[in-house]
């Protein structure tokens, strides 16, 4: 019922319970978000927002721990906000310290007055306590029914909603253990997993672009396009914080997640609906779909790197981070081609690439078209490189064309120039959203469309699990490379490979740089 | 084969001496156009180092009488540059139908070609002259000059080309077409001939072939499936200034629709030619837009709507009759608005509206191609309203290409906006040489490319779309619709608009 662009959730009062207040996600992500929805008015005026961890703090104590996070709006906002925020300390696995935090909430809710309160659980903490606590809030507070409101006889309770934060598993058998024991608490309709890529503008975007213009789709299919690239650059490296990235690596940490989730969007069939009332399913459907058709990765097209230090020594390299075993084969960089068998993509290359201390700091989408047809003999003897759309995520969200037009002037020579949208220029005062408040919002909205269901892990990690289990087997050696360069060579030559032309001598610049 | 081995994008003609016969250089479209397109190509080292200019035309002038004339017009360069130009222009005077003047103004021009030392001559005549004294003078050249042959070699060993520059306008109605290409086409063949419509030289274009040919992403959307419909509008933001006396004889039809925006509707539409550079394209170009032309049937009045200005309330401009020049009951239009069909299987049921208005609210010729409504939008995107995709092309002023695109608002709401791609000229090809379109057209044929010209066949099929409205128009003197100085034109055109599927967003405007 509430699952529309509305803000019906305003009309009632709002519980947020974060658990794992006390660490670096909460004081980073989920408080300085919360803060900026209230600044925008997005929480309901009655809203209570109470921290739970393990750590014993007064109130007061919590407030100075997360008031330096806290961005934007003025001095009165951030007291307003402060005052809203309290903190419980308790242990996971214990439904008397999450039925005694409550006594407080429950006391608050009555005294609203108002009709209906809603319950929004943040899980701002690792997957090994998921269970505990979950299992925990399910008994003491939440109750055994779907709905949620069994426990509350009075029918107070509006919704209960949990968000969850990555990592979803390691691998195939790990998601399907997590997901069980997870599954057996709560239903999908109550679950919220976060992958923030899709809390991005131009994530968002792609839908949008895909399917309200008339002049994209009967060119986005294998008739037209040549290849795609998914790329996320990073220009730095682990910065001493490597110990948790190594049990990981750069496939688990970046593609499996935030680039394959980017690829169902670029390469889904048109979905029933794509906003409106309850369209999240429809969305997801379709995600599902493309996931579906995607064989396991093959080593065969992967490229594989880690970063040393560079020449001058002023970055370490990462087997140098304290917190990585010297003898370390984790990636830090990967790129692979996937393929998507199905009849809009057979043939077309996704190419997924990621990387730390690199040379720069890129997230993007980039659809390279074949060449144009009978060009070479309509201008002989001239090059005509092949048109490409690009997305850019991050920084400064764009999204240009690289078209061919003549060369100005006496000439009749094509050059490649671009047709451009770039945010800064276009939208200088659109409200500038960070992913995380934005999916909080899709979350009191009611709309799952933006999270990642269950049947979408599964069918992700089916793609990845095969090969990381192979390098991890096999012991497989990261190519070295540079901090601060573009990654190993072999990265380009897969590229080329797969049919990437790259066109060195075109770059694009915002427009701004160009007056 | 002289004329093969130049066609291209080479100056070889840089290597031989070069004549140019100038006839009518007294005259408005000499000083302004010529004579500074000439002092273009001049300064920027498009012309042989052995080039003499001569004028000729019916006053009698000294050589410096007519450099003073002209010297206020040339624009650009240092006055060194200048003082070198003008140092190559002569004038000789004569009357248009005298081979014996013609004869003698020639002396002096084989006396330079000889001095020059270098074995070959090439030969441009620039006839900046109405068409009634084409014949005249086109003849006393042909006996007095060029010679019999179709190569024009025959006159003198020493001449590579002789090549021939006219200008509009190419008739008013197909019959006086007929006559005047009988006789033009008496005297020189179709490869010697060079018509000038300069919306051929213009950047965007010229920039049209090249951008629907070199990519790939708007060949499969360029046809009926796609496209909803095309505009090609022509505003001024001016009436005729106190010379309506020339146009009042023609109408907007005749002087802007028939020629300069039926152009570039026929490289909006044409089929993708064999070649469109390199050596010897220029007929494959105008083969394909003939076919264009071919596949229109003519216009019919239903499918017009004309307009005539009036003053402005306020009484600041005169309204077209107003003219001292222009009859009080004129019934010319100075505006047209009017749907072309072009019956191939690219294009059936696309309408194609050409739209051309004096005084006007605003200054701007642009091709706008409208697709159609995203297909299933309406359902994906419950309660929005999605406005249809549009490429446009501003040829002038300030060229640009822009698509209105949908993206999602920014920010926190889902609902689609228009936006645009954009590629502005000014920003992305800041430091790029501003050619003029006349300049580009005489470099044209000084190469020997004839695609930006006009070839006779191209006339003859524009000719039969539109005399039979012109013809009715001025048999039962149709009335034009009057609106006022400075407005958008009659309200009728919108409806028509409106009436061939086109969808006005007023909410969006373009800010390049």
């Amino acid at each position: 019922m509430q699952a529309d662009e509305s803000c019906g959730y305003l009309n009632s009062a709002l519980t947020i319970f974060v658990v794992g207040a006390s660490g670096d996600l909460a004081k980073k992500k989920t408080y300085p978000s919360l803060f900026d929805l209230f600044c925008h008015s997005f929480l309901p005026e009655k809203t209570a927002i109470c921290g739970y961890a393990r750590s014993k703090k007064t109130d007061d104590e919590f407030r100075d721990h997360i008031a330096p996070y806290l961005k934007g709006g003025d001095e009165d906002e951030k007291h307003a906000f402060l005052d809203k925020c309290t903190y419980c300390s308790g242990k996971y696995d214990s439904e008397d310290d999450v039925r005694e935090a409550f006594v407080g909430i429950q006391q608050w809710e009555e005294s609203t007055g108002l009709r209906y309160v809603n319950r929004l659980f943040y899980f701002a903490i690792p997957p090994s306590v998921f269970v505990p606590i979950g299992t925990s809030l399910k008994n003491a507070v939440i109750g055994p029914s779907e709905k949620g409101n069994a426990d509350d006889a009075s029918g107070r309770i509006g919704w209960n909603r949990l968000i969850i934060e990555k990592p979803f598993g390691k691998d195939s058998d790990s998601f399907e253990k997590l997901s069980q024991d997870m599954g057996t608490l709560y239903s999908e309709n109550h679950l919220y997993r976060i992958d923030h890529y899709l809390g991005k503008e131009m994530v968002k975007n792609l839908m949008t672009m895909r399917h309200s213009n008339s002049i994209f789709e009967p060119i986005w299919n294998r008739n037209y396009i040549s290849n795609i690239q998914i790329t996320f650059k990073e220009d730095f490296g682990t910065k001493g914080r490597g110990g948790y990235f190594d049990g990981y690596g750069i496939i688990r940490d970046i593609i499996q997640n935030h680039l394959i989730q980017v690829l169902t969007i670029v390469a889904m069939e048109p979905p029933l609906a794509v906003s409106g009332e309850n369209y999240s399913n429809h969305v997801r459907n379709e995600k599902v779909k493309v996931l579906e058709s995607i064989p396991p990765v093959e080593l065969d097209d992967c490229v594989l790197g880690q970063y040393l230090a560079p020449e001058d020594g002023s970055e370490p390299g990462y087997v140098d981070d304290p917190s990585v075993p010297d003898d370390s084969i984790t990636p830090t960089f990967a790129s692979m081609a996937l393929k998507i068998n199905n009849p809009r993509w057979e043939g077309v290359p996704f190419v997924l690439k990621a990387g730390k201390a690199l040379n720069e700091r890129k997230g993007e989408v980039r659809i390279q078209f074949q060449r144009s047809p009978g060009a070479s003999k309509m201008f002989p003897g001239e090059k005509i490189p092949a048109n490409e759309l690009v997305i850019r995520l991050q920084p400064d969200e764009a999204v240009y064309m690289k078209v061919n037009v003549k060369e100005p002037g006496l000439r009749t020579t094509p050059v490649t120039s671009e047709l451009d949208l770039t945010y800064k220029s276009s939208f200088p005062d659109a409200f500038h959203v960070d992913a995380y408040s934005r999916l909080i919002i899709d979350v009191l909205r009611g709309s799952q469309a933006a999270f990642v269901r269950d049947d979408e892990l599964r069918a992700a990690w089916k793609i990845f699990t095969p090969i990381l289990e192979r390098i991890e087997r096999e012991k497989i050696s990261p190519i070295k490379y540079d901090y601060g360069s573009r990654g190993p060579r072999e990265s380009d030559e897969l590229l080329a490979r797969v049919g990437f032309k790259y066109h060195a001598e075109y770059e694009w610049r915002p427009p701004s740089s160009k007056l | 084969m002289q004329e093969l081995a130049q066609a291209d994008e080479s100056c070889s003609y840089l290597a031989s001496a070069l004549t140019i016969f100038v006839v009518g250089a007294s005259g408005d479209l000499a000083k302004k156009k010529t004579y500074p397109s000439l002092f273009d190509l001049f300064r920027n080292s498009f012309l042989p180092e052995k080039t003499l200019i001569c004028g000729y035309a019916r006053s009698k002038k000294t050589d410096d009488e007519f450099r003073a004339q002209i010297g206020p017009y040339l624009k650009g360069g240092t006055d060194d540059d200048k003082r070198n130009f003008l140092e190559r222009c002569v004038y000789r005077s004569g009357a248009y139908d005298s081979e014996e003047d013609v004869k003698s103004a020639f002396v002096g021009l084989r006396q330079f070609e000889k001095d020059t030392g270098l074995p070959l001559a090439n030969r441009l005549f620039y006839f900046a002259i109405p068409p009634s004294v084409f014949v005249p003078i086109g003849t006393s050249l042909k006996n007095a000059v060029i010679g019999p042959s179709e190569s024009g070699l025959a006159e003198s060993e020493g001449v590579g080309w002789n090549r021939l520059i006219i200008e509009k306008p190419f008739g008013k109605d197909s019959e006086s077409f007929e006559l005047l290409h009988q006789n033009m086409g008496a005297l020189y063949s179709e490869d010697h001939l060079y018509r000038i419509d300069h919306y051929l030289g213009k950047e965007m274009v010229k920039n049209l072939m090249t951008m629907r040919y070199s990519n790939a992403i708007f060949e499969p959307l360029w046809n009926r499936n796609h496209i909803s419909n095309i505009q090609i509008t022509f505003k001024e933001n001016f009436g005729t200034k106190g010379r309506g006396g020339y146009f009042d004889g023609y109408g907007i039809i005749r002087d802007i629709i028939q020629n300069h925006l039926l152009q570039v509707l026929t490289i909006v539409a044409m089929e993708p030619p064999v070649a469109i550079s390199g050596e010897n394209y220029s007929n494959h170009v105008r083969n394909e837009k003939v076919k264009v032309l071919e596949s229109i049937p003519p216009v019919q009045l239903e499918d017009c709507v004309l307009g005539q200005y009036l003053a402005p309330e306020d009484g600041s401009e005169p309204a077209y009759v107003g003219d001292p020049t222009v009859p009080d009951d004129s019934v010319t239009p100075t505006f047209a608005s009017m749907v072309l069909r072009i019956n191939n299987p690219r294009w059936e049921g696309v309408p194609f509206i050409l739209k051309a208005g004096k005084a006007l609210n605003e200054r701007k010729a642009e091709v706008r191609i409208q697709f159609k409504q995203p297909p299933g939008a309406k359902a994906m995107f419950p309660g929005e309203g999605i406005p249809p995709n549009e490429l446009v092309m501003r040829l002038q002023p300030d060229e640009a290409v822009y698509m209105k695109v949908n993206v999602k608002e920014p920010g926190l709401k889902t609902s689609p906006v228009t936006s645009e791609l954009d590629l502005t000229y000014k920003k992305s090809f800041a430091g790029a040489f501003n050619v003029d379109a006349y300049t580009r057209l005489i470099l044209d044929v000084l190469r020997g490319s004839q695609a930006a010209f006009v070839r006779d066949d191209e006339l003859r099929a524009a000719w039969k779309i539109f005399t039979p409205v012109l013809h009715r128009i001025e048999r039962e003197k149709i009335r034009p619709i009057t609106y006022a100085y400075g407005s958008r034109g009659p309200e009728e055109a919108d409806t028509l608009l409106a009436k061939m599927g086109f969808k006005y967003h007023a909410d969006y405007k373009w800010s390049g």
